[in-house]
């Protein structure tokens, strides 16, 4: 039977892990899909992630419903209930249309099963294999069977049967049989040979055979088809293309038409390749190339026959689909004009791409986070960085900015400072350090100013070797001077590549890539392909970081859920029932406890019989069970009989990986109507492992520690039933009718959710509506004139224009909001999420001349200008523009994001009215990220002029007769140039608009730019702290359109996930706090890392929202007379883990 | 040239003491999409001896500094190595470029520009004549160009050097001539409207 899903979410890297937990929370179901063997994608490789330096990744976790998924992190698992992992596994064909795709998946064997695995890593230690670590980025080495990250969980060992020498010594090493080559199918796997070729018809029966295979040759088509006709069972066949070109085909036609799915290989000979083109075409699986040698057609053809009986293919129904195959890394070795020789990539031990950087960095790296050279283990203390590698460069197809590798230096050259306690020297090469995000530039000006980072605007392009194995690196400063210095290490900062699968998956999906060989997107519908309802998350359509990456993944989880309900309708509407629990809180606790003793190594390690005799005794346990496999059905029925039968009010079981264990918890409190809270699985098979742990008695006593302390645990637990849940109210309140707000809008109204939308503003539109072209050459004033218009025709959404919010009340799921109105009506709203996008505005110039002098325009006025046609472009004689005005240095110090895209433009289309046009352009890095690069390319190549300047020597502007003068110090030439044009155009940046109100009304933070602070800069970009409020546009930080959009989408996606819920319950651990104790000293307030905690001063109390409150228990820790305290982790309950952990046990002594 | 203040740029439409303003705005827009990362410079295994490293004369050629530019020697110091044209990120032909400023440099008016072409069209006369490199008559017909007596002297010590290794060519060989249809075709192509 085909699954039937929303959505099928393909690769399950960061952004696709965003997407899929968007519309899981949603509600939708999920499948998620990759090709690798683990989860995270890139990220399950990068430990430190600026600007906090550390992983952070949980703080994706679902905040609402949050019992629904796993509270782990993130790096080590994904668990949700409305979401299915399959891994292994590819996109091979998508048919059908948005609400009905049919897609056909392939799940790779990785020939082990996952059920049976205990990860002992014997097999590991047999494989005479030793390829390079992909983990690692290549350094290091691991065997043919492996486990792909050394965090997952669970982690199991994989089978990379390309390497795989078929020695089978796994096989045999493995002492749960988990590893299985399918030795007993090859006697039942019929082999076909049809070939003219006496000799293979001589030799290939006898080497397959050897291996246990049938061999059924025959030299004429006609005779193997006859006998498949008669009933031959055959699975593979091997059709040699030295028969006629017309009987070759016909034996594929025939044998496919007898057996559909019948694997064909095509043995071809030198100068059949075309042939064989034509037949894989027309059904072929593959090809193998002749002559065929024993040694390596055997071993092929054996690993055919075992990817043919292990592989599985899938079918999907699924609602839409998102494509978040992420990016790869460039690599130095990759093309024929690679630079790896000019960079001693490969050659010298010190030259590393960032990402094996980074693994070095990593205490899971090859050297465990000591910065040792590999090889000579000479410690790291100089270390360059060379920027755009693989970026930025035509010749290697490139034109393009990849925007991750800038930010990625500065934090590896922060923590390699930090690594080495500030004794290593960074130095970073570079072009234009593009700080283009919100934060990025303080960041940069921190790494500078504080840690020491030294930052060279240099392209150094040759590195030789030096005496002490040093890496001697010239290169011209800009005076013109040559210079040599010496360093230990030279970090490649290699730029993002698309996907290697790229081309197969975009065919298999059937959309279409741009000129780079990302996925093909739209400036101003950016979460968009070419085909409708498949969508782009991640990094797939243009290179972005984690913050871009999961921005791109809400707003392309937005566009699926939206066609989900546009296409599927209420289908999948069909209200869960929420469990109800008894109420245990007036029974004695009865624990009942089942140990699963499937696991081999438990019996060996462990003296189960003393071990159940001990657990008896513990205080309040009615019954010890033993249950064979829990974690199959089997087992877990078993464990339901069990409880049913002995009544208890706690479970407890002692099994392996609880975090597998957890989810199905839900599953068994609603038959036996326990709340989950009341159950626990603890882990005992990590304890029976534990190498040097002592012998078996102490195995033994450790694991009825475990045990116990879990059964304390579960004794102390709070039985009464949880806070009353909010009932939602399913309307969404939108603040600012910019681009953003109504973008938002749209995105909820068309979920079928109401949707008030308050504009200060007598019309909608905000700052968008001044922009009269963009770079890529889409018509804006038409695109906003479309949106106004479909905004105002919504039935969804009620617009109020000249109005503005004067007091908002209330808590995620249930605002209560009043907004007066200009004509002095008040109306009071009940709403379930709140998103504020109150937007920016061109920053005020009044230096340089600008309101003084009419030659002096910002870049927006020139814009409109040209537009309209008051500045013509051929009456002109020169023009000038200065970028950064007073934006990047303090006061206003971020990139503005906008000015230079708005330079670019203008700059090409005063080229194409005025070719002959000299443009002078004073800048201090030009921030043209992703394909926006092509622009600055085209912009330079149009003859315009840019000049560099310093915040130390900024250019001088003065006026002769009206017209600007501007003197500059050229780097280039090292000497000052000035400069007389007709025009002097200015950056002027963005500002927010003054949102300091709006912040307090609805209790969220600014930066001190004044723009929104959301919760977490990288993990949860459109989120406040206070849950239930969002904010995107140009009021988060400064965007361009598209940025906007995108934000905007995933705002409402966030908010859909709330409105969408009928209530939102707070999660089984929340703080609490007794009131009588409370001094109100307000520490905890300001500890709390989720703003759930404040002083209510009309009570004079501290109130705790148990929706924002994640139980993280740092309140509990800083509270000076314990008046706060943690449900579930209860002080009591605290002491009696303790004491079980410490318990003698009977008869014996206290453990050490 | 280093730290010397440059006089006012104004916005000239006429390169002003340019030899050949077709010529030169070919030059420029050779160079136009340069972003000044001075990855030839680094390449250029002659920019040591070059008064302007190659970045910098990109430069001065955008800005219109066309008289500095020829008065600099480093177009004339170019090999030819290509190794610039191969390395550039944004994928010009500086190669071709340096050419063109040798050509523009011979063909324009400075004497000492003319003077400096010299060698290259002796060198060009010699390989037409002799279907290669005739060293010894290279040197003569040099000298005799550059009338200069005192040059010979102050080559003396090169000569007898390469006289010692056997790298001085006295006449003869099989391909004199050799070449002489290729240069002919290369002069009918120029002559070409």
């Amino acid at each position: 039977m085909k699954k039937e899903y929303g959505a099928l979410v393909v690769g399950a890297g960061i952004g696709g892990i965003r997407a899929a937990l968007d519309l899981a929370e949603t509600g939708h179901k999920v499948a998620l899909i990759d090709a690798r063997p683990s989860l995270g994608g890139i990220l399950t490789q990068l430990d430190h992630q600026f600007p906090t330096d550390h992983c952070g990744m949980c703080k994706m976790l679902p905040l609402t419903q949050r019992d629904q998924s796993s509270q782990y992190c993130l790096r080590k698992g994904l668990f949700h209930k409305n979401i299915d992992i399959y891994l292994n596994t590819e996109l091979t064909g998508l048919e059908g249309d948005p609400g009905k795709f049919h897609a056909g998946l392939r799940r790779r064997s990785t020939f082990v099963d996952p059920s049976r695995c205990v990860s002992c890593g014997k097999c590991a230690e047999v494989c005479p294999v030793r390829v390079p670590n992909e983990f690692n980025a290549g350094l290091g080495e691991r065997a043919a069977v492996h486990l792909p990250v050394p965090h997952n969980i669970p982690n199991h060992y994989v089978v990379d049967l390309d390497n795989c020498q078929r020695c089978w010594r796994c096989h045999e090493a493995c002492p749960t049989g988990a590893i299985d080559f399918k030795f007993e199918g090859r006697k039942d796997f019929h082999v076909a040979v049809v070939s003219p070729d006496q000799e293979i018809i001589a030799n290939l029966p006898g080497w397959l055979t050897a291996e246990n295979f049938p061999v059924h040759p025959e030299t004429a088509g006609e005779a193997v088809l006859d006998s498949i006709a008669a009933g031959l069972d055959c699975k593979l066949l091997l059709l040699d293309l030295d028969l006629s070109e017309a009987e070759a085909e016909r034996t594929l036609r025939r044998a496919l038409e007898l057996r559909p799915g019948l694997a064909v290989v095509l043995l071809t000979a030198p100068g059949k390749e075309e042939t064989a083109a034509a037949l894989l075409k027309q059904g072929a699986r593959e090809t193998l190339a002749k002559p065929l040698d024993q040694r390596t057609a055997v071993p092929w053809l054996d690993k055919l026959y075992m990817r043919l009986v292990s592989d599985r293919t899938l079918d999907l129904e699924v609602g839409a689909v998102i494509l978040a195959a992420g990016f790869e890394c460039f690599h130095p070795n990759d093309r024929p004009q690679g630079c790896a020789d000019l960079l001693l990539y490969g050659q010298h031990p010190g030259v590393f791409t960032s990402l094996e950087f980074e693994r070095l960095c990593s205490s899971t790296g090859p050297s465990g986070a000591r910065l040792e050279r590999p090889g000579d283990g000479k410690p790291l203390r100089r270390i360059a960085w060379l920027q755009c590698v693989g970026s930025r460069d035509v010749k290697q197809n490139a034109d393009f900015c990849s925007s991750i590798c800038c930010m990625i230096s500065v934090k590896e050259a922060v923590l390699a400072k930090r690594l080495t306690h500030g004794e290593a020297e960074a130095t970073i090469f570079y072009m234009d350090m593009r700080t283009f995000g919100r934060d990025y530039q303080r960041y940069r000006d921190e790494a500078e100013n504080q840690a020491g980072v030294r930052f060279v605007p240099a392209r150094p392009h040759t590195i030789l070797p030096g005496p002490d194995n040093d890496l001697l690196i010239q290169y011209y400063d800009y005076s013109g001077a040559l210079r040599e210095e010496a360093f230990d290490a030279l970090v490649l900062a290699v730029g993002a590549r698309p996907p290697k699968s790229m081309e197969r998956l975009a065919l298999a999906a059937g959309v279409e890539v741009n000129d780079w060989g990302f996925c093909a997107t739209k400036a101003l519908s950016p979460n968009r392909t070419s085909r409708l309802g498949v969508f782009a998350a991640g990094a797939f359509g243009e290179p972005a970081d984690i913050r871009g990456s999961l921005i791109q993944a809400g707003a392309a989880a937005m566009g699926a859920s939206r066609m989900i309900r546009v296409y599927r309708g209420p289908r999948e509407e069909v209200p869960e029932e929420e469990p109800e629990y008894t109420d245990v809180s007036r029974e004695e606790p009865r624990v009942l406890l089942t140990l699963c003793t499937s696991c081999p190594t438990l019996a060996h390690n462990v003296d189960l019989a003393a071990l159940r005799a001990r657990m008896e005794t513990l205080p309040g346990v009615v019954k010890v069970a033993e249950v064979p496999t829990a974690c199959t059905r089997e087992g877990w029925d078993l464990l339901r009989r069990e409880a049913e039968e002995a009544k208890p009010n706690r479970i407890l079981i002692g099994a392996c990986l609880p975090y597998v264990h957890v989810p199905r918890l839900r599953e068994l409190g609603e038959v036996l109507k326990l709340n989950p809270a009341l159950m626990d699985v603890v882990d005992i098979h990590t304890a029976t492992f534990a190498g040097g742990n002592g012998d078996r008695a102490a195995r033994t006593c450790e694991t009825a520690s475990l045990l116990a302390m879990a059964s304390a645990k579960l004794l102390g637990a709070d039985p009464s039933p949880l806070p009353q849940a909010t009932v939602v109210s399913p309307q969404a309140l939108v603040v600012g009718g910019g681009l953003a707000g109504m973008t938002a809008a749209m995105g909820i109204a068309d979920q079928g959710f109401k949707v008030v939308l308050v504009e200060e503003a007598e019309n909608l539109g905000g700052l968008t509506m001044n922009l009269r072209y963009t770079l890529e050459g889409d018509d804006p004033v038409r695109f906003m004139e479309d949106l106004v218009e479909q905004v105002e025709k919504n039935p969804n959404i009620h617009v109020l224009k000249d109005s503005r919010v004067v007091l908002s009340r209330g808590r995620a799921g249930r605002f209560v909001t009043v907004i007066a109105t200009g004509e002095g009506t008040a109306h009071t709203l009940h709403h379930g999420a709140t998103i504020l996008a109150t937007g920016g505005h061109e920053a005020r110039v009044y230096e340089y001349g600008n309101r003084v002098h009419k030659c002096v325009l910002t870049q927006m006025e020139l814009e409109q200008r040209l537009a309209e046609g008051s500045v013509d472009a051929s009456g002109l004689s020169g023009l000038a523009m200065i970028q950064c005005w007073r934006s990047r240095e303090e006061e206003r110090n971020y990139c503005s994001r906008i000015c230079c895209q708005s330079a670019l433009k203008n700059i090409l289309m005063l080229k194409r009215r005025n070719p002959e046009l000299p443009i002078f352009v004073f800048y201090r890095d030009i921030m043209s990220p992703g394909f926006s690069e092509h622009f600055y390319t085209e912009a330079r190549r149009s003859g315009a002029v840019f000049i560099r300047y310093t915040p130390q020597n900024r250019p001088k502007v003065e006026f002769e007769e009206g017209k600007p003068v501007i003197t500059a110090l050229d780097p280039v030439l090292g000497a000052e140039i000035q400069v007389r044009p007709d025009l002097l155009v200015l950056s002027s940046g963005v500002e927010p608009n003054d949102a300091a109100e709006t912040a307090e009304l609805f209790g969220v933070g600014l930066t001190a730019d004044g723009f929104f602070q959301e919760a977490e800069s990288k993990w949860r970009p459109v989120d406040f702290l206070k849950h239930g409020v969002f904010a995107c546009g140009l009021a988060l930080g400064p965007s361009t359109m598209r940025d906007s959009l995108l934000s905007a989408k995933a705002a409402a996606q966030r908010a859909v996930r709330i409105l969408n819920e009928k209530h939102l319950s707070c999660g089984n651990v929340v703080a609490e706090v007794r009131h009588s104790l409370c001094s109100r000293c307000g520490r905890c307030i300001s500890v709390c890392p989720y703003g759930a905690r404040s002083l209510d001063l009309d009570r004079d109390m501290i109130v705790v929202d148990d929706l924002l409150c994640q139980g993280c228990g740092s309140c509990t820790a800083v509270c000076p007379n314990s008046a706060t305290v943690l449900r579930g982790f209860r002080d009591e309950q605290v002491m009696a883990v303790i004491d079980a952990a410490l318990a003698r046990e009977p008869g014996g002594e206290a453990r050490p | 040239m280093k730290n010397a203040t440059l006089p006012p740029l104004t916005f000239l439409r006429e390169p002003g003491a340019a030899p050949d303003p077709a010529g030169l705005a070919e030059v420029q827009d050779i160079v136009r999409a340069c972003m000044q990362c001075g990855t030839c410079t680094a390449s250029c295994p002659n920019a040591h001896a070059m008064d302007l490293t190659p970045r910098r004369m990109w430069r001065m050629l955008l800005f219109g500094l066309f008289e500095e530019v020829f008065q600099s020697r480093t177009f004339w110091l170019c090999s030819a190595c290509y190794t610039c044209t191969l390395r550039c990120p944004r994928g010009l032909p500086l190669t071709a470029a340096m050419a063109a400023l040798k050509r523009l440099a011979a063909a324009g008016d400075d004497a000492a520009n003319r003077k400096k072409a010299l060698f290259y069209q002796e060198f060009m006369r010699n390989v037409e004549k002799n279907g290669r490199v005739q060293e010894t008559g290279l040197m003569f017909h040099y000298f005799l160009a550059m009338r200069d007596p005192l040059l010979p002297l102050e080559y003396t010590p090169l000569g007898l050097k390469l006289l010692r290794k056997g790298k001085l060519h006295f006449g003869g060989g099989g391909q004199r001539g050799a070449l002489a249809p290729l240069f002919g075709k290369v002069r009918e192509m120029e002559a070409r409207p």
